[in-house]
């Protein structure tokens, strides 16, 4: 526990009469690759939300590394190494797949940015406009690197580089928005059901990309339904229902938890079904929730 | 104690009958309006031609061909009922999978197009509109009541029972509903959409007829310019009830008339409009569901992200955009001041619609208050320059007045979405423009700036035609090629993330209203000095010299060229300033063709000419 | 009668065109006294857009002025003409206009537009382009003021305002005034003058309440006023805002005086019905006037329009024809239009039963009005206190 580089404690967040996360400890070490798993409607966007700043928790502290990070603005929580990708994807449908990592880089931009107070938003434009040549390198540095990690991707997206991504495939777009997750040398890397709606040699190329990710020594958290991938990448596996964590523990540990498997029995189906073509406009959707169940599956992509 | 005894001894009663009676006519504005938002995610800018069309039946009816109230009643309802479904068909459902804003747009043209019809067919003048019924008044409180007003009521009660009944009764009506609350769900159980809007449109037509029927009686005068005012008092009423709301239609168009009745008690009429905007903006901020919704939290916003919609920009190649740069410079050879100053207008259109263009296409916040932005441009460097500034120094300061005034007056706003941004920033600049007119001490009020010095540069006077001419077109290459510069580095691709998706944008460390402040901060500065330019070049200008149709004027030039996109802003500036200049020979005419023309264009090139980009 | 007009109305384009018809035919044997080209007055107005029941009250002035001009050998045998630009009364456009008109040699004079934003845009355009921009609606106090070659002859509310002062004090007897006006430049300056000139005679103005130009319902503006306990109502008023404003003093039950500036348009009448009985007003055109020049313009204009002529036709009928004379006795060259207007004296207009400029301000001096009050359906004489 003293290693750990996250700790939540008692993070709890009530809907109107419904409690979706109630009372979630949670921990990760430094390199370490936990995942979470449970029925659909468990809370685990919810508590992923909440520890990103997407949302506010009602109560619960997090820490990172020791500072006190609860309830932080969203680009606070990117600034200081948060990343997260959505379990729908939200991908810049109009940017090409380089602007959409480049979006990624956008924390780490020193030159470009400007810090200072009152005169910043002047400053910032000015450069923006003058291009003066520690912006221009900068720059170019950092499209070297979203050409490096797009390049981790095989033939998928390097092709596609220049293209808009609501051209792309629905796979293509939840790589983009991975890609777009390490250009922003997350501290904590931060996926949710990365593989939700992939087919099964998608997810196999999706899993070994992620298992790429743990071998370099990243810190992950990973929600997941496809308990095979889980139990092949995870350090550690916590399973929640009800918005409580019902069992912690090794990936065997859990999985043969009772409990668990309960939990699993007393809902229909595991879930991560690929959420059917709809229009965003769902009555309790929230700035601060993940929009658009199928945000993705509108537009269908052109290509393989 | 003593103003709070001589508060209280105020006649309300007496103020808030008068805020029923015009709450009423407001509540019938927006029944309808509030119908079309729920099916059609729509705001109908042309509900208030519907409203004038169904006044002028009215007349022609009642006064032209003696048909007595009750028929007249029913075939006003018919032919502005009709007047709806055809707006459905002909302008809106081709749009159908369109940008939100394309439709926006086709209502707007719509718009133009029957106020001109009106025009053209009836004359312009406002006209006498009277039934015969009898002239017996009731007195209650200070004020009285009389037949007509009992009529009035009745036929306004008669038409909500008949559509209470209409929705919840038929079949039909449960269509409507259904759509309401969720389209595509409504479309999997087998409701046919397309009837369903076009009946919506229809039975908003008759209700928005029978409304211009009914005021034109109750004043007994009809007039063709009412429309818009009335549709944005119908606008405001809908926000205030909920936006799709049809019951809190009615309770939010009583609610604004109170408020507006007792702010006139308080403050004086010259404010009557002031505080529908500002109740306008406070609910937007603090209500946005309406005060009639429990949950605090926006209802999801149907357009976030798809404002603009997904297309390849076209980019024009450089050696033709150095060839038009060209010819526009050799222009004024041809020795036509004429078209010279036709082209330095839509030049300073051009400036004003890059900026539109950059706010609204670039990061997403579709505004309709954008003359706010020139207004304050134009009136900072007028008032500073007759006070003795040169005239150079007052151009910039006017741009940086635009920049951080309007910056700062739109900020709350920054947190608005979709159609939400477009009705707060056109509240926005009505309130602007109601503050210039009412702070007389420092504007001059009603009289306006006069004697503003004329262009110049750094003492050299650009009296000519020609000399104003380069130097509205220079400035205006300037601005664009600054505007491209940036939108090529980082902060073109971030403006672009947070209109494609402000939470995932934040979510990369994207301080979006920060973002969003940079490019209000740019485009006001834009914005002002095309004012500020405008203020020089006419030497006299009042709080109506930047209006609302202005601000709707900039935003179709905007969004024909393609929003976003820069040339496009620039050829659409051109295209809506010498549209109009072309059609010169029709004489009244003149408008009707304009208004078609936007209808066709939006029709058949929904993106913009040149895409958004 | 009520009912008479507006169907008349209805078919005015009609009827009028029939008559325009009518009347070149008639014309025909006449024509041969104006040969050559014609002399070109352009016209900056509105023809579309939301003020453009003025462009077309001011066209019907314009035809029937030409008609008699041309009928009378023109301008030294040269016929009249004009070329009317649709400016939509949009600053934007009239500058545009302005462009046009000075390029073109054809045009000798400028007429127009019609709100002073819109006039006053173009104004030094014309200044610079030495042509006389004649501004014959604009009433801001400072039109005249950019230059030599801005001339207006609408009367001037300096000398107007204390003219109705009087009268509303004197005459009417008000001594606790509430005051309605539209704030816009005429609402304001004329409210101001009149104030001014109201509270010197001995009145006291008890509420003075500014309202919006697409105002409709003044409902809580008078409960307001009525507050103030006033003796009379004065409404600073266009004729439309003028029929909605006393029809709500009727309806709310103030049965006290009214004076209304717009209560002198023909449309007020039909549009404020009944109540309109009884509500002052003044007029610089008198319809009644038993002067020759007056009583054929008003048969005129009714054998050719059906209608009385408003206030805003009867000025556009009296600016060609004031044109005319100067351009007749002075020629026709822009600098001789500009040098001759400052020297006309003696003429009888319409309006005025002597036009003479100022040639300080370039607008008319000591113009005379008529008192009126509105009854059934028309005007009666203001005959003293009691009627
Ligand atoms: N914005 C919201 N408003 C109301 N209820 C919500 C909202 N977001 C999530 N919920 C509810 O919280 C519970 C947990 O949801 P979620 O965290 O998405 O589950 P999971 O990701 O485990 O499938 C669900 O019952 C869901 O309906
Ligand atoms: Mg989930």
């Amino acid at each position: 526990m003293s290693d750990a580089i996250l700790t939540a404690t008692g993070i709890t967040r009530r809907f109107g009469g419904i409690t979706a996360v109630d009372g979630v400890d949670l921990h990760v070490a430094e390199g370490e690759f936990l995942s979470v798993i449970g029925p659909n409607g468990a809370g685990k966007t919810t508590l992923f939300n909440l520890i990103s700043g997407q949302d506010r928790m009602d109560g619960g502290k997090v820490t990172l590394e020791g500072r006190d990070i609860t309830n932080l603005s969203p680009h606070k929580m990117a600034e200081i190494g948060v990343a997260r990708t959505f379990q729908h994807g939200r991908v810049f449908g109009n940017l090409t797949v380089m602007d959409n990592v480049l979006i990624g880089c956008h924390v780490r931009l020193k030159a470009a940015r400007s810090r200072v107070p009152v005169i910043g938003p002047v400053l910032e434009l000015g450069k923006a406009l003058i291009q003066p040549r520690a912006v221009r390198e900068e720059e170019e540095a950092m499209r070297e690197e979203a050409r490096a990690i797009i390049a981790t991707f095989g033939e998928r997206l390097a092709p596609r580089i220049d293209n808009p991504t609501y051209s792309l495939s629905y796979a293509n777009r939840r790589r983009v928005e991975i890609a777009r997750a390490l250009a922003l040398h997350p501290r904590i890397l931060i996926l949710d059901e990365p593989t939700a709606g992939m087919n099964e040699s998608e997810t196999a190329e999706m899993q070994e990309i992620i298992a790429g990710l743990k071998a370099s020594g990243r810190t992950i958290l990973l929600i997941e339904h496809k308990l095979n991938m889980v139990m092949q990448l995870s350090d550690r596996v916590m399973a929640m229902d009800d918005g409580k964590v019902i069992s912690h523990g090794t990936p065997t540990e859990v999985r043969n938890d009772p409990k668990v498997i309960e939990a699993y029995l007393g809902h229909s189906s595991i879930g991560g079904a690929r959420p059917a073509a709809r229009d965003s406009a769902e009555p309790q959707e929230i700035i601060t929730v993940g929009p658009a169940q199928g945000r993705i599956g509108r537009t269908g992509g052109a290509e393989a | 104690m003593e103003s709070l005894s001589s508060l209280m001894a105020m006649p309300w009663l007496d103020y808030s009958i008068s805020g029923l009676v015009i709450g009423s006519i407001y509540a019938l504005m927006a029944v309808g309006l509030a119908l079309i938002f729920g099916v059609a995610n729509l705001i109908n800018f042309a509900h208030g031609a519907v409203f004038t069309v169904g006044a002028y039946i009215g007349w022609t009816c009642l006064v032209g061909i003696g048909l007595p109230l009750g028929v007249t009643i029913v075939v006003v309802a018919a032919v502005s009922g009709a007047a709806g479904a055809l707006i459905e068909w002909l302008a809106i459902r081709p749009l159908n999978r369109q940008s939100r804003i394309a439709p926006l747009l086709a209502t707007i043209g719509v718009a133009l197009v029957l106020d001109q019809i009106i025009h053209i067919v009836f004359s312009p003048t406002p006209r006498a509109l009277s039934a015969n019924i009898p002239d017996w008044r009731l007195q209650i409180g200070n004020g009285t009541i009389g037949a007509i007003d009992i009529t009035i009521a009745l036929t306004a009660i008669l038409s909500a029972a008949a559509l209470y009944a209409f929705l919840f009764r038929t079949k039909l009506g449960m269509a409507v509903r259904a759509t309401a609350q969720d389209d595509d769900a409504a479309k999997q159980m087998g409701v046919n959409i397309n009837a369903v809007n076009m009946t919506v449109f229809g039975i908003a037509g008759a209700l928005g007829g029978i409304a211009g029927l009914l005021v034109g009686l109750y004043y007994n005068s009809i007039d063709p310019n009412a429309s818009f005012q009335m549709m944005l008092k119908g606008m405001v009423a809908i926000v205030i009830g909920g936006m799709a709301n049809v019951p809190g239609a009615i309770g939010g168009g009583l609610i604004l008339g109170l408020i507006e009745s007792w702010g006139i008690g308080l403050f004086g009429a010259s404010y009557r409009n002031l505080f529908a905007f500002v109740v306008l903006l406070v609910m937007l901020l603090f209500r946005p569901n309406g005060i009639f919704s429990r949950g605090k939290e926006r209802p999801a916003e149907p357009m976030t992200g798809t404002f603009v919609t997904q297309t390849k920009a076209v980019t024009l190649p450089k050696p033709l955009i150095w060839v038009l740069i060209g010819i526009a410079v050799i222009l004024p050879m041809a020795n036509m001041p004429y078209i010279t100053q036709v082209m330095t207008n839509a030049y300073l259109y051009g400036l004003a619609a890059l900026a539109l263009t950059l706010v609204s296409g670039t990061v997403g916040l579709v505004s309709i208050g954008h003359a706010a932005l020139v207004a304050i441009g134009a009136y900072a460097s007028a008032l500073l320059t007759t006070k003795g500034l040169p005239v150079s120094l007052g151009i910039v300061i006017g741009g940086a007045a635009a920049a951080l005034l309007g910056t700062a007056l739109a900020y709350p706003a920054f947190r608005l979405r979709g159609h939400y941004v477009a009705i707060g920033t056109l509240a926005l600049g009505e309130i602007v423009s109601l503050v210039i007119l009412n702070w007389e001490g420092v504007t001059n009020g009603a009289l306006g700036v006069f004697a503003i010095p004329p262009l110049e540069i750094f003492g050299f006077p650009l009296y000519g035609t020609k000399a104003s001419y380069w130097f509205v077109l220079a400035l205006m290459l300037l601005m664009a090629g600054l505007q491209v510069r940036l939108l090529k580095s980082h902060l073109g691709r971030t403006w672009k993330a947070i209109r494609e998706d402000t939470v995932a944008a934040e979510t990369y460390g994207v301080a979006s209203n920060y973002y969003k402040g940079l490019a209000f901060g740019f485009a006001g500065f834009t914005a002002g000095i095309a004012g500020a330019v405008t203020a020089h070049q006419w030497s006299f200008i009042n709080y109506d010299s930047f209006n609302l149709l202005f601000s709707v004027l900039i935003l179709t030039m905007a969004i024909l060229g393609g929003l976003g996109n820069v040339s496009g802003a620039i050829l659409g500036a051109i295209l809506v300033a010498a549209l109009p200049e072309m059609f010169r020979t029709l004489a009244e005419y003149r408008m009707l063709f304009y208004g078609a023309a936007l209808i066709i264009l939006i029709r058949f090139r929904p993106q913009g000419l040149l895409g958004s980009g | 009668m009520d009912d008479f007009r507006e169907r008349a109305a209805l078919s005015r384009r009609a009827f009028g065109s029939l008559a325009l018809w009518a009347m070149i035919a008639a014309a025909a044997p006449l024509a041969a006294q104006t040969s050559g080209e014609p002399v070109y007055i352009g016209v900056s107005g509105p023809v579309t857009g939301p003020h453009a029941q003025y462009g077309a009250q001011w066209k019907q002035g314009f035809d029937l002025a030409l008609e008699k001009i041309n009928a009378d050998g023109g301008i030294d045998g040269r016929p009249l003409d004009y070329i009317f630009e649709d400016s939509q009364n949009d600053p934007r456009q009239t500058i545009a206009i302005a462009q046009k008109f000075i390029a073109d040699q054809k045009i000798a004079v400028e007429v127009g537009d019609f709100s002073s934003t819109s006039s006053m845009a173009a104004s030094p355009l014309y200044q610079r382009g030495r042509l006389v921009q004649f501004g014959f609606t604009n009433s801001h106090p400072d039109f005249t003021k950019t230059g030599d070659y801005m001339w207006s002859n609408n009367v001037p509310q300096s000398e107007e305002q204390p003219l109705v002062a009087r009268h509303v004090v004197e005459d009417l007897g008000m001594k606790k005034i509430a005051l309605l006006y539209l704030n816009s430049d005429w609402g304001k300056t004329s409210k101001d003058l009149f104030a001014e000139a109201a509270t010197g005679l001995g009145a006291e103005i008890v509420a003075e309440e500014a309202y919006l130009g697409d105002e409709k319902d003044f409902r809580a503006t008078l409960v307001r006023a009525r507050e103030a306990a006033p003796d009379g109502f004065v409404l600073v008023s266009y004729y439309n805002d003028a029929a909605l404003i006393v029809r709500q003093i009727r309806d709310l039950g103030i049965d006290l005086p009214i004076y209304a500036a717009g209560a002198n348009s023909p449309e007020f009448v039909s549009l404020a019905g009944e109540a309109g009985n009884g509500v002052h007003t003044v007029m610089n055109f008198a319809p009644m006037s038993p002067r020759p020049v007056v009583q054929d313009f008003v048969a005129a204009f009714e054998a050719e329009y059906g209608t009385a002529p408003s206030h805003f036709s009867a000025m556009a009928y009296d600016t060609f024809n004031l044109l005319a004379a100067a351009m007749r006795q002075y020629g026709t060259g822009r600098e001789d239009i500009k040098d001759g207007l400052g020297k006309i004296s003696g003429l009888e207009s319409v309006i005025f039963p002597e036009v003479a400029f100022d040639p300080g301000t370039r607008r008319i001096s000591s113009p005379a009005v008529t008192e009126l009050v509105v009854q059934d359906g028309g005007y009666l004489p203001y005959s003293g206190p009691g009627q």
